[in-house]
């Protein structure tokens, strides 16, 4: 601690930052004990079970990469389509995107049974399968953005001692137009296939939709606009100064309402189309299951579309409340926990209401149930721990905002 | 200073990509048609995918037969050898890793039986589709096969799977079985933790039948183990293609249905309906 503090830091100590970073740095040890402990002991520390494989870190996974859509959103917006007013906002998005990332390789690497096998889907191919496709998008997007991270890393104070290294991180930046379209093609690829990771199990009645990719990659798109201007504000609030200008953030906070506002229409039709006005058997028995025995029902509907649709799209469509930096973090919290739980409900409801395949009457009818032990909770706690950690000496260090650094700008 | 320099570049530069970045992207772009061409064409073609494993694994079957099981719902009588002579034979001592399980069951008209439940394998395996590295195959006499040295325990394939048959070694499993040697020698390995396994219909048992020359579902030793155990020949298993198999004349004396027709998986375990049908 005493080191991050002491070492180039124009200010003097810095209380308040130092008790949260110290926090930081003891959940993220704690985390790396839990981890150890998965390592070492394999996947019976958890709560999962073959009815329900996938819970807490599938859902953390899913998140990180929603809530890093920010990246790609503004890159394209930015570098590509050339939406100067955007501009501002660019860098941490991308900063924001790479944290997200390899936190969703973190959970990752402790979900899958053998992670020393992780480089597996890139040597034994099965392009039939989405994950397989997922997998390589995920691992060439993730180099992208160490490669648009790079140059903000060199412009540090840090490497001021190595200017041939800051020189490289220019010539890297200078490929920043060809890294955004290959970022964006990527994203489009993989944010919405995690939906169909879901959405073609043929099997599984209350997945098995086309609305699942789309919901998905709209839905990232919506979190990860939101995490990075909610970030900005917030860090501009604690530093007390503007980061980023009025009319970026009020402009931003539109454009996010009525991504949501499309969100919650097509959500709409997808709840009518494969529940309300239609009776499939499958759909309609697995949600019984679900609204008699489990709260997704009621998650579904309060949390995500009333707490994370609903209002948030009000407060960021209304103008009295846009203007006021607030309501503004409310709303974008919201939509961030929205999207969170969005993810953990169509993962966890699709798996404790097991699709019925006994021809008799008992069979099938119990819900299967999960909820996460501590060393899951820990683990996630951890690795949500580097994120914010990553973003709190990224905000200090790095030239996050535009006029902290003159260097880096797009070049006309 | 060197970021002048940059900027100056930069400003010259009034098109998006320049000549360079026109290259890479060319370059870029017959990289990914080369590994596309490899892809649809070579050794990854769809048809190769059905023989994934084909490399490490010297017996993959041959399609001259195909191998069925019928499962009498009517006979069954509920007593448990199946799930044991299997947990013996596939060297499986945990009782939640069960292969093949066994549970009282009800139809809607009330009359109770055992429902059994061993993989399915599918033809058109939802399994099979959804494994990101190929660890799983359908091989070309139409068992579903695991490697297991090349899961890497996504756990994805436990999800696809509708019938819930996959198994998920959550921890090392126990080498101590307590069904051996009662109910059977244990005749495969056991798998490593962190991988996922299933019923393989006894695959060694009907890999070393075609080397021997011995007929499974026939000949005793060479058939799965649930079906040599059952004292009431409540299973039946053999050759689809060959008319006098055992499972192709019980299939034709008898009504049969499959799990879930309606999911298109195209399993290869029929069932006979626990009620005789008043025909």
């Amino acid at each position: 601690m005493a080191t991050i503090a002491s070492t180039k830091t124009r200010s003097s100590t810095n209380r308040p930052l130092s008790i949260w970073l110290a926090i930081l740095v003891g959940f993220l040890l704690v985390g790396f004990y839990a981890m150890a402990q998965v390592l070492i002991k394999g996947l019976q520390v958890t709560n999962l079970s073959d009815r329900v494989p996938w819970g807490l870190w599938i859902t953390q996974d899913l998140s990180s990469i929603a809530l890093g859509a920010g990246a790609f959103t503004f890159s394209a917006a930015v570098y590509l389509f050339r939406v100067k007013r955007l501009e501002p906002l660019a860098r941490a998005a991308v900063f924001i995107g790479f944290l997200g990332y390899t936190s969703a390789m973190l959970a990752l690497a402790m979900d899958i049974g053998r992670p020393d096998r992780f480089w597996h889907p890139l040597v034994f191919w099965n392009v039939h399968s989405v994950l397989w496709e997922i997998t390589w998008c995920v691992i060439l997007y993730s180099s992208v953005l160490v490669m648009e991270v790079l140059p903000l890393l060199f412009e540090s104070r840090f490497f001021d001692q190595w200017p041939w290294l800051r020189n490289f991180g220019h010539r890297i930046h200078r490929l920043t137009p060809v890294l955004a379209l290959l970022g964006m093609a990527l994203s489009l690829l993989h944010q919405s296939s995690l939906g169909a990771t879901y959405g073609v199990l043929s099997g599984r009645a209350i997945w098995f939709k086309p609305s699942l990719p789309v919901m998905f990659i709209i839905s990232a798109v919506a979190g990860g606009m939101s995490l990075t201007l909610l970030a900005t504000i917030l860090t501009s609030k604690l530093r007390q100064r503007p980061l980023i200008p009025e009319s970026t953030k009020r402009e931003v906070a539109r454009l996010v309402g009525y991504i949501l506002l499309a969100y919650i229409y097509i959500k709409l039709w997808d709840w009518a189309a494969t529940s309300y006005y239609s009776h499939a058997p499958g759909t309609a028995s697995a949600l019984e299951i679900l609204q008699a025995t489990t709260p997704y029902t009621t998650t579904f509907w309060w949390i995500e579309i009333i707490m994370g649709g609903i209002i948030p799209a009000v407060v960021l469509l209304y103008q009295p409340f846009r203007r006021s930096d607030r309501a503004l973090v409310a709303g974008l919290g919201l939509i961030v926990l929205g999207v969170v739980v969005n993810r953990w409900n169509v993962t966890l409801s699709g798996l404790v209401a097991p699709p019925n395949w006994s021809p008799g009457i008992l069979g099938n009818v119990v819900a299967a149930s999960y909820s996460p032990t501590l060393i899951e909770i820990t683990v996630a706690l951890g690795i949500l721990a580097y994120g914010l950690l990553g973003f709190t000496l990224g905000a200090r260090y790095l030239p996050l905002y535009a006029h902290e650094s003159p260097h880096l700008s797009t070049g006309n | 200073m060197a970021d002048k320099r940059f900027s100056k570049k930069g400003k010259n530069k009034t098109t998006i990509l320049g000549r360079r970045d026109v290259l890479k992207i060319a370059g870029a772009t017959a990289g990914a048609a080369v590994v596309t061409q490899v892809v649809t064409k070579g050794p990854l073609s769809a048809e190769a995918i059905q023989g994934i494993g084909a490399q490490t694994h010297p017996h993959q079957g041959s399609t001259e037969h195909e191998w069925h099981m019928v499962i009498d719902l009517s006979k069954c009588i509920g007593c448990y050898y199946c799930v044991r002579a299997c947990q013996a034979v596939n060297n499986v001592a945990n009782d939640d890793m069960r292969w093949n399980i066994v549970f009282p069951e009800q139809t809607e008209n009330g009359t109770d039986f055992f429902m059994n439940r061993p993989c399915q394998h599918c033809q058109d395996a939802p399994c099979v589709r959804v494994c990101p590295v190929g660890a799983t195959w359908v091989r070309p006499d139409g068992i579903v096969a695991m490697d297991y040295k090349r899961c890497i325990g996504c756990r994805y394939c436990e999800v696809a799977c509708p019938y819930d048959v996959r198994r998920f070694n959550w921890k090392m499993p126990e080498s101590e079985n307590r069904f051996v040697p009662k109910w059977g020698e244990s005749e495969v390995d056991l798998r490593p933790r962190g991988v996922v396994e299933k019923c393989t219909f006894c695959v060694q048992r009907i890999d070393r039948a075609i080397e021997l020359g011995l007929t499974p579902g026939v000949n005793r030793g060479v058939s799965p183990a649930c079906v040599e155990i059952c004292p009431v020949n409540a299973r039946v298993f053999g050759d689809i293609h060959d008319q006098n198999s055992p499972v192709s004349k019980y299939m034709q004396e008898h009504p049969t249905f499959r799990l879930r027709e309606d999911w298109g998986t195209e399993p290869k375990v029929h069932y006979v309906r626990p009620e005789k049908e008043n025909v």
